[in-house]
């Protein structure tokens, strides 16, 4: 106890002398293999191991067992006792502007929404903000991964998947520019002035805003099959679109749209689209289903889109892609999405309340993101060979009364827990308790 | 003298003619004729032409108002007035005579609510949308642009020649005009639809006074939502009555009040734009002793006892929606049951009122043009309005309800504006002839004649042809029979009894014949030339009716009459009027919930297995083997969790027409409890949530903004009936970057503070007014009678009446507030004040302060974890709750967000994850501690015998993220369960499905059919700005 409190205190001298030099150091490789020893382990693929053993070592994962079938060595893996604990694959938070903003309301500390309508160009990557506030409150929830999203205008950039922990962009970067973003054009458009709506009307300019959109993908394409093109920054950036080494991210709420979207990417060669958003997907599933489509699933704690959709409707669409078979993931999307999306995980929790299967809702957020976002490969699952990105929590994490997060590692390295908020908590307490 | 009198009803109705019309009529028949020369002051050019004649029409059915019609009659008009109406009236000598062969004669319609002949003024655009904040109208007018007591709509008056003639065609003599700007808007005043001069069609300035809760033109910012327009209201009459007590004009000399004190014997016409505006204004015209007179809005229907109590009569707008386009189901998805619905119901609205007992007349105001008036009638007709009430609605009702003077009905005396019809004037196939006005002849067509469908033979020369004539007499068209199958057209053309007929006898025939000549009774003769040039005589003689397919039309027909009989019928009118409403109020259960975990609230804490017992809105007994009598439900609550309801303490939902009156720093005035609004699907959304009390909190743009409305989530209940009755008075204030305009954009930097200082100031400035306020009220009232009679009267001035409240501790504050410093400072203003602050909300930057919040004895009432939205939220933290609960402070959590709201039970459970709250102290944080920041506490938010049964049974721990809220009761009332939902669901499905398919046979049917549009759920937070 008195070592807790000297800590706190050497902390707080430390942190006071500058407000803003909150932020964690991130964490270093460990020399030493270790093994997580008796948590339950939530794989991310759907399936649970109580009781399991969890091997890592340089960064990535070289067994996950259950506990019976391991031998310990203190001496060559130091033994993380996590008995009863849940242990998860680090959840996956697409479709974020967390790292690219830092307060909604000071234009300064603005960097997802480039000016223009057509910007595949712009990459997100490079100005990720790895010293944001914000990311440490974030990852102490057990959210490990975002996908850094430009917004605004009808291609509005580039993506990335970031790790929530780096010195800098290029450590944390897990896939640099993963997909292009589009907004589908609204098929409805507002009258009237916000403090007195007047009625929505058919936006009159959707099918030039569609053509608009077909005539610069053509072109993009049209420019990677050239084998001398003249250099143009713009087609040279959709590149990956065509190989199919980018997804395309069609970010579009309504059913008519999700389709119309769906088949245009079809007929301009994209090779990977992704929905994103699909207010109303529930409504087609069967085509998506069909045509293999893979959805991010908007804010589960949403209102309903129309005042005759069922109360519940957000909170059990996700329930509805699974049925049938529709591979989706959850974004945190929307207002005060950066600092909300470190309740990401509840929901999840929220789709479960509403009838999709536990593992499945933590599959959700771990592996099917990890698919979607092209990072399967080394995220998104407790599996041999991938990254050692993970963490503990004493209780249920998808439950906020339960979401507990005590270690997490991001590819092996150990996570700081520490945040800013965390520190202004124990601060202000240590003066009350004076 | 004997006359023959014979009584004709225009509809199935029985009517009384009264007595005093026959001897009316008699006396009349035999009156000489005596008119008094008109004179006027304008000069003649030329020689003067004064028609003095008398105009006879004969053997006409008179429709002398709705309910009185004389069959074969006489009307007589001489220099613009009836002088006789009726039968056996003989035709003087020299009178200019018109048998009408019985056609009708109607009185000219008036349309109650118009802006014909008008000026509108328009809405000046600002190079610089700069604030406006002071009046800028010329002249020693009102405060406010907004009011305009002294338009006169009588000066404004200039007859429009083109509108006119649309007007007098539909059938419309005269409008009630008026200019519809502003809050206040003056007078209007009855005018013509002729075409002579603004002199000659002004018949009667000062008709009414006008009111409506639209600023209009006006630019000035305040009032800038709905709230703001009544409290405009409410002071200008407290205004206007202390302005007429002055003595002394020295004080203010005011030419806009003293017109709105001159306006106010009049009939007072208020336009309320839906539902609930009818019941705002009706409640402030209570206040103030004012019936108004109603322009509705079409949704009466919806709330028809409501709508009666007012006691007002309406002027009803035909505008019915067009059907929507549903045949693709995915666009079918946007349309809402309640505009599907609408279409059903709208053509019955006059019908529910006529039911109800609800005066009313008719306007066009709402058509999109003049054509739409009679289908729109028709419509009504058919939807069940009878004709009498129709015409009563256009005719005497108008004129007895604004006072208009010789109009409305053809009795002696009165202006001779009529129509002369085809038929019946609610006859589809009517068609209007002649329109009369004061006296002048406005001649539209020729009578429409009977049909015609008869075989004629044609000769010519040595030729002979079979045609067919079909149409009416008047205007038939023909075709040439060459055999059975063939038919060739025939170009026939028919006018003033001369005819020209031109055809080709083969298909293929370039050169036609052509021919002209005269009718003569049924057949037609004249001359003609044949293809070759060559001229003959020729003849059309009628052969025989063309009689076998005459009756399979009208079989036909027959049958679809039938069919749109069927499908008159419509759905129920649903309480709110949109999905997941209630056909019937449901009623309080008598109930008890068995052997479940109860969350008391109370000592006894949270216990296990135990019963509550639930009966006349009340909690009546909690414990384990709960007694309870005979017909009481039992539910078996094993597994379950009841609690009692989430109260939410800063809630905008179900709030109409502006959340924020922002437009001046101190704005205590305004009452959100004036706009709640029942019909707001989130109010069900929110029952779906645990959800059973919100206070509906004014905005956060100015230091101090409005009054609070408190409401139980009585789903289907009106605003009134959703008011906590006696709850205490609440009021919102607000610090920090919303009311210093941060945030607001560059033009937005002038008002009243722009910075933490000022703020400061603005409350002690407001309480300084308050108190010397106080003083002046009490030195007034302190008087001698004798005294008092001759003192001036102290203004009453309803901002400060409620900062009054404050300082006597009648009236409760509950602040926003992010950053300490700020917080710190009010507690300091309130206590120099001599008041205590009630409540922080937001309070983020609480935990900094928590003990001097502790020792004041201020609540806090947060967000579970919300920041990073705005620089001055940059050190909240989501352990606040917590940290402000361990120094002792009342803590809530509050959602300030529709979609939050139904999720309360999971914010406060953060209490417990972030700052390690108990689970039982974190559930406070959303029923008990709210309760007793609103003062509610005794009456609800725990579960304890004799409190309103306002309880939640949930299907797990409610504050887990797996819980949902399966029962909500309020008041004993079960307003949501799960299986309630699954029911209006599968309800709402069968009846959308009913509105579709009856939709898209209307659309075949050749109704016009609207693209179904997203609808916009407009959602309030109180940091939405609203300049």
């Amino acid at each position: 106890m008195m070592n807790m409190k000297t800590l706190f205190t050497a902390s707080v001298l430390l942190i006071a002398t500058s407000a803003w030099a909150q932020i964690p150091k991130p964490g270093e490789m460990p020399a030493k293999a270790m093994v997580l020893t008796g948590g339950i382990a939530h794989i991310g693929n759907g399936d649970v191991l109580e009781n399991a053993a969890i091997g890592i070592e340089n960064g990535k994962i070289t067994f996950v067992k259950p506990m019976g079938s391991v031998k310990l060595n203190p001496e060559t893996a130091d033994i993380i006792d996590i008995t009863a604990k849940h242990v998860y694959p680090g959840f996956i938070s697409p479709n974020n502007t967390l790292g690219l903003t830092e307060i909604d309301a000071v234009r300064a500390s603005n960097d997802y929404a480039e000016t223009g309508s057509f910007n595949p160009e712009v990459r997100a990557v490079t100005s990720f903000n790895t010293d944001s506030r914000i990311s440490p409150t974030v990852r102490s929830n057990g959210v490990l991964i975002t996908q850094a999203t430009p917004r605004s205008g009808r291609i509005c950039g580039t993506s990335a998947v970031m790790h929530l922990d780096g010195w800098n962009w290029e450590d944390a970067a897990l896939k640099a520019d993963d997909g292009i973003h589009v907004n589908w054009p609204n098929r409805f458009q507002r009258s009237g002035w916000w403090a007195e709506p007047g009625p929505t009307k058919a936006n009159e300019k959707y099918d030039e805003q569609v053509n608009e959109l077909r005539t610069f993908l053509l072109r993009a394409k049209a420019y990677t099959e050239n084998p001398s093109p003249e250099f143009n920054q713009k087609m040279a950036a959709c590149k990956g679109l065509f190989n199919g080494s980018q997804n395309l991210y069609l970010h579009v709420n309504d059913a008519k749209g999700i389709m119309e979207s769906v088949l245009f990417a079809e007929s301009v060669g994209a090779k990977k689209p992704v929905i994103v958003g699909a207010t109303e997907a529930w409504l087609v599933v069967d085509f998506l289903s069909s045509k293999n489509i893979p959805v991010i699933l908007e804010r589960t704690h949403s209102l309903p889109a129309n005042t005759d959709d069922h109360v519940d409707q957000p909170f059990k669409s996700a329930k509805a892609l699974f049925d049938s078979k529709i591979l989706f993931c959850f974004d945190y999307a929307g207002d005060m999405e950066a600092m909300g999306s470190r309740n990401l995980p509840f929901t999840a929790g929220t789709a479960v309340a509403h009838g999709l299967k536990y593992e499945e809702a933590v599959k959700s957020i771990t592996l099917n993101a990890a698919k979607i976002l092209g990072v399967d490969k080394s995220a998104g699952s407790l599996e041999t060979g991938k990254d050692a990105t993970l963490f503990v929590s004493n209780g249920d994490a998808l439950d906020m009364i339960t979401n507990d997060v005590t270690h997490a590692w991001i590819q092996g390295k150990p996570v700081d827990l520490d945040n800013p908020q965390k520190f202004l908590y124990r601060k202000f307490k240590e003066k009350s308790e004076n | 003298m004997e006359f023959n009198f014979s009584k004709f009803a225009p509809s199935s109705e029985t009517i009384e003619m009264t007595r005093k019309i026959f001897s009316l009529v008699i006396l009349l028949g035999t009156a000489s004729i005596f008119t008094i020369q008109a004179q006027t002051t304008f000069p003649i050019n030329g020689v003067q032409d004064k028609n003095a004649a008398v105009y006879a029409f004969t053997h006409a059915i008179v429709h002398v108002d709705a309910k009185t019609a004389f069959e074969d009659a006489t009307l007589l008009v001489k220099e613009g007035r009836v002088i006789a109406v009726g039968t056996g009236i003989s035709v003087p000598k020299g009178a200019v005579e018109t048998d009408l062969n019985g056609k009708h004669i109607y009185p000219s319609l008036i349309d109650a609510f118009s802006t014909y002949g008008v000026d509108q003024g328009k809405k000046e655009k600002k190079e610089n949308p700069s604030p406006q904040y002071d009046a800028e109208k010329k002249g020693a007018f009102a405060w406010n642009d907004a009011l305009n007591p002294e338009v006169s709509a009588a000066e404004k008056f200039s007859p429009e020649a083109k509108k006119a003639e649309e007007l007098r065609k539909i059938g419309f003599g005269a409008t009630v005009s008026l200019v519809r700007d502003g809050i206040a808007r003056g007078t209007s005043a009855l005018v013509l639809t002729g075409d002579g001069t603004s002199n000659e069609n002004l018949l009667q300035a000062n008709v009414a006074a006008n009111y409506s809760f639209s600023k209009g033109t006006s630019g000035q910012n305040y009032p800038s939502s709905q709230m703001g327009a009544i409290a405009l209201l409410r002071q200008t009459y407290f205004d206007a009555d202390w302005y007429s007590t002055l003595n002394d004009n020295t004080k203010e000399m005011n030419l806009g009040l003293e017109a709105w004190n001159g306006v106010q014997s009049m009939p007072q016409v208020f336009e309320s734009p839906d539902l609930l505006s009818i019941f705002r204004a009706d409640k402030v015209g209570d206040e103030f002793g004012k019936q108004y007179i109603f322009l509705g809005n079409g949704t009466e229907y919806r709330r028809i006892d409501a709508v009666k109590n007012t006691g007002g009569s309406f002027i009803l707008p035909l505008k019915f929606p067009d059907a929507l386009d549903v045949e693709d189901p995915f666009d079918a998805q946007l349309a809402s049951y309640e505009e599907m619905l609408h279409w059903e119901w709208a053509p019955s609205n006059a019908k529910a009122l006529k039911k109800a007992g609800v005066l009313f007349a008719f306007t066009l105001e709402g058509l999109e043009k003049e054509g739409d008036f009679w289908p729109a009638v028709l419509k009504a007709k058919e939807a069940g309005l009878d004709s009498v009430t129709a015409l009563e609605a256009l005719t005497t009702v108008p004129a007895k309800m604004l006072g208009l003077k010789e109009v409305g009905s053809l009795q002696k005396g009165n202006l001779a504006n009529f129509l002369i019809t085809s038929k019946d004037l609610f006859n589809e196939k009517n068609v209007i002839l002649e329109h009369w006005i004061k006296g002048k002849q406005y001649k539209f067509s020729e009578a429409e004649g009977d049909s015609i469908n008869a075989n004629y033979s044609l000769k010519m020369g040595s030729k002979s042809w079979n045609l067919e004539l079909t149409g009416t007499v008047d205007k038939p068209s023909a075709k040439l029979v060459k055999n059975d199958t063939t038919k060739l057209d025939v170009s026939f053309s028919q006018k003033n009894e001369l005819v020209t007929i031109s055809f080709a006898d083969e298909k293929e025939a370039k050169a036609k014949y052509r021919l002209t000549g005269r009718k003569d009774f049924k057949n037609y003769q004249g001359q003609g030339q044949g293809p070759e040039g060559v001229w003959a005589d020729w003849s059309l003689t009628y052969t025989s009716e063309i009689e076998k397919k005459e009756k399979e039309e009208k079989g036909k027909k027959e049958e679809k009459k039938d069919e749109v009989k069927k499908d008159t019928i419509v759905g129920k009118v649903v309480y709110p009027f949109m999905a997941y409403g209630y056909t019937e109020a449901p009623k309080p259960q008598s109930i008890v919930i068995r052997n479940a975990t109860v969350w008391t609230n109370e000592t006894d804490g949270i216990i296990e297995r135990s019963d509550v017992f639930i009966n006349n809105g009340k909690i009546q007994a909690v414990g384990k083997n709960v007694a309870v009598p005979e017909g009481t439900i039992e539910f078996d609550g094993t597994g379950k969790h009841v609690t009692s309801g989430i109260i939410d303490e800063h809630s905008h939902i179900a709030i109409s027409r502006g959340v924020n009156e922002g437009t001046q720093a101190v704005t205590a005035e305004v009452s959100i409890g004036d706009v709640v609004n029942s019909e707001d699907i989130n109010i069900y959304r929110q029952l779906a949530g645990g959800v059973t009390a919100s206070q509906l909190l004014h905005g956060s743009a100015n230091p101090i903004g409005g009054q609070s409305g408190i409401i139980k989530l009585r789903w289907g209940k009106l605003p009134e009936e959703m008011k906590v009755k006696d709850a205490a008075g609440h009021i919102k204030f607000a610090l920090g970057e919303n009311v210093k305009q941060s945030n607001w954009g560059e033009y937005y930097t002038s008002r009243f503070p722009q910075t933490r200082m000022g703020v400061e100031q603005v409350f002690y400035d407001a309480f300084y007014r308050a108190k010397a306020y106080k003083a002046e009220w009490a030195t007034f009232n302190g008087l001698g009678k004798k005294e008092k009679s001759t003192a001036t009267k102290p203004r009453r001035d309803i901002e400060l009446d409620i900062l009054v409240e404050i300082l006597d501790s009648k009236r409760f504050v509950t602040c926003h507030s992010y950053v300490q410093q700020e917080i710190n400072m009010l507690m300091h203003v309130a206590d120099s004040m001599g008041w205590k602050m009630n409540t922080f909300t937001h309070i983020l930057e609480g935990y900094k302060v928590a003990d001097k919040m502790k020792k004041h004895g201020v609540s806090g009432s947060t967000f579970s974890d919300w920041w990073a939205y705005k620089f001055e939220v940059n050190d909240a933290i989501p352990y606040n709750a917590a940290l402000m609960h361990e120094a002792g402070v009342n803590v809530g959590i509050n959602s300030d967000d529709a979609e939050m709201g139904r999720r309360l039970n999971q914010e406060a459970a953060k209490g417990v994850k972030y700052g390690g709250m108990s689970q039982e102290e974190a559930w406070k944080m959303v029923t008990l501690n709210p309760a007793k920041m609103l003062k509610l506490d005794k009456k609800t938010g725990s579960i304890k015998a004799g409190k309103d049964a306002d309880v939640v049974v949930w299907s797990d721990n409610p504050l887990s993220i797996y819980a949902k809220a399966e029962r909500t009761y309020v008041d004993g009332v079960l307003y949501f369960s799960i299986e309630k939902d699954k029911a209006a669901q599968n309800q709402l499905n069968e009846e959308r499905n009913r509105l579709i398919q009856k939709m898209i046979a209307a659309k075949k049917g050749g109704a016009k059919a609207d693209k179904p549009s997203k609808k916009e759920h407009h959602l309030y937070h109180c940091d939405t700005m609203e300049p």
